[in-house]
């Protein structure tokens, strides 16, 4: 009797509202102490009572699944179908956190889609702390505004399977919702003026002052992570492109033009070393230093020098130079820097593949070993 | 590597490959893979003893062939 929902309530989704919560954890709730003691004639005021008692909230822990109080509620509440303004009353006090909690959590269950984005979305400026209880009986730290993203965007929570609503996009899309106003808005917007600015500086100065400009800004007030942050956020092409000729020019440094033009005359000069005796080479470095020096500098670093003194100071700078430099000597063919990394490459895949034992010759056991690298476990040892 | 049987007399019957240094946890998530099932909803069972997530099977002795009772929470 106790457990049967109000005759006057709606049903939701199309479904008894007690049939929200899964058949196993339903029984389990009734079975509960708290549920006997606490929750039996409870009404939509004396409700509030318990739920400001709230200190945690959960779904069920422990071997034998033991539901919280905090899901006891929820159950209590779709059980008695408490009228929306209350459900909003709950929402938008202040004071206690638990309540505000319960009541979002269960308008995520009960409530239309753009009831659901518009009373939990400024939820998100609420950054105070929630204690959770996990499946194992621990508690976890959580914030207010962490719960209601996991609202939003997963399907479970809580031990309780959330009711598919349309992604925010397509009810923009619709019209009925406006696109989302972050309260963050206004400090992206200066961050965003602020690096454009500094970008534009950046490309005005020489190559060398990159470096010492990229040096010099984490050190600023904002910190690194945002400016970071604020490029992988932002939609703008312009930045995209930037960052990526940033990083490669960054990644290999001055020498990566200096390279590949090393490497350029390197290839054009080996056939003729294979020809030719070392004295007749040394000979021909003697030749094209002298016309070195009249080129332009930029190349004059690759035939000023001598063709050994060129291969020692890659060595001393650039180990892995040397190795690639080495693989393509033995192949023969000539190649350009960036291809070397891609063989290279695809070889350690290959190899990690063969780690995993997904290639085992034995279907069965290579689709056992399939599952357990996607679930993150290693391979059978057989 | 053992494999081990998992039955919930209403007629699921699994058998899962795993190593017996894998944890109850890591063999709750390939039984889930199987079933369909989300590993958290899951039990598994031997008489009255839950078997818990963070003990490996060598440590409760489960060995090849063995047969393991499965529940839902």
């Amino acid at each position: 009797m106790a457990n049967r929902t109000d005759p006057s309530a709606k049903s939701i989704h199309g479904t008894n509202p007690q049939n929200l919560v899964e058949k196993i954890l339903r029984s389990k709730i009734y079975q509960n102490t708290y549920w006997k003691e606490q929750c039996f004639g409870l009404t939509a005021e004396t409700l509030v009572d318990k739920a400001m008692e709230l200190d945690h909230l959960g779904g069920t822990h422990g071997g034998n699944r033991k539901p919280t109080p905090f899901i006891c509620l929820v159950m209590k509440m779709l059980q008695i179908q408490p009228d929306k303004e209350i459900v909003v009353e709950f929402i938008k006090n202040e004071d206690y956190k638990y309540v505000r909690i319960l009541g979002a959590f269960y308008l995520r269950l009960t409530g239309t889609d753009i009831d659901v984005y518009r009373y939990l979305e400024p939820l998100y400026n609420d950054y105070r702390k929630l204690r959770r209880k996990l499946g194992d009986g621990q508690y976890s730290l959580t914030h207010v505004d962490e719960v209601i993203d996991e609202l939003l965007t997963k399907d479970y929570s809580c031990d309780i399977a959330l009711p598919r609503i349309k992604k925010r996009l397509t009810i923009e899309a619709i019209g009925a919702l406006e696109p989302r106003k972050s309260a963050l808005e206004d400090d992206f917007e200066e961050e965003e003026e602020k690096d454009e600015d500094e970008q534009l500086m950046d490309t005005d100065v020489g190559g060398h002052e990159k470096d010492y400009y990229r040096v010099q800004s984490p050190t600023k007030e904002r910190g690194r992570d945002r400016k970071r942050d604020s490029h992988r956020h932002r939609d703008r092409d312009h930045d995209r492109e930037y960052d990526r000729d940033y990083d490669r020019d960054r990644g290999r440094g001055r020498d990566r033009d200096r390279d590949r033009d090393r490497d350029r005359d390197r290839d054009r000069d080996r056939d003729r070393y294979r020809e030719r005796e070392g004295r007749e080479r040394e000979r021909r470095d003697r030749e094209r230093e002298r016309g070195g020096r009249r080129r332009s500098y930029s190349r004059s670093r690759s035939r000023s020098r001598d063709r050994k003194d060129d291969g020692e100071e890659r060595r001393r700078r650039h180990g892995r130079d040397r190795d690639r430099d080495r693989d393509r000597d033995s192949s023969g063919s000539p190649r350009k820097m960036q291809e070397d990394e891609k063989p290279a490459k695809k070889k350690k895949e290959k190899e990690k593949k063969k780690d995993d034992g997904t290639d085992h010759p034995d279907p069965e056991i290579a689709e056992a070993n399939r599952i357990r690298a996607s679930l993150g476990l290693k391979p059978l040892r057989l | 590597m053992i494999e081990v049987v998992l039955n919930d007399r209403l007629g699921k019957k699994v058998r899962v490959k795993c190593n017996d240094d894998d944890t109850i946890g890591d063999l709750k998530k390939l039984v889930a893979a199987q079933i369909g099932t989300r590993a958290d909803k899951i039990r598994i069972q031997k008489w009255y003893n839950i078997y818990k997530d963070h003990i490996t099977l060598k440590d409760y002795e489960i060995h090849d062939g063995m047969g393991l009772e499965l529940y839902y929470n």
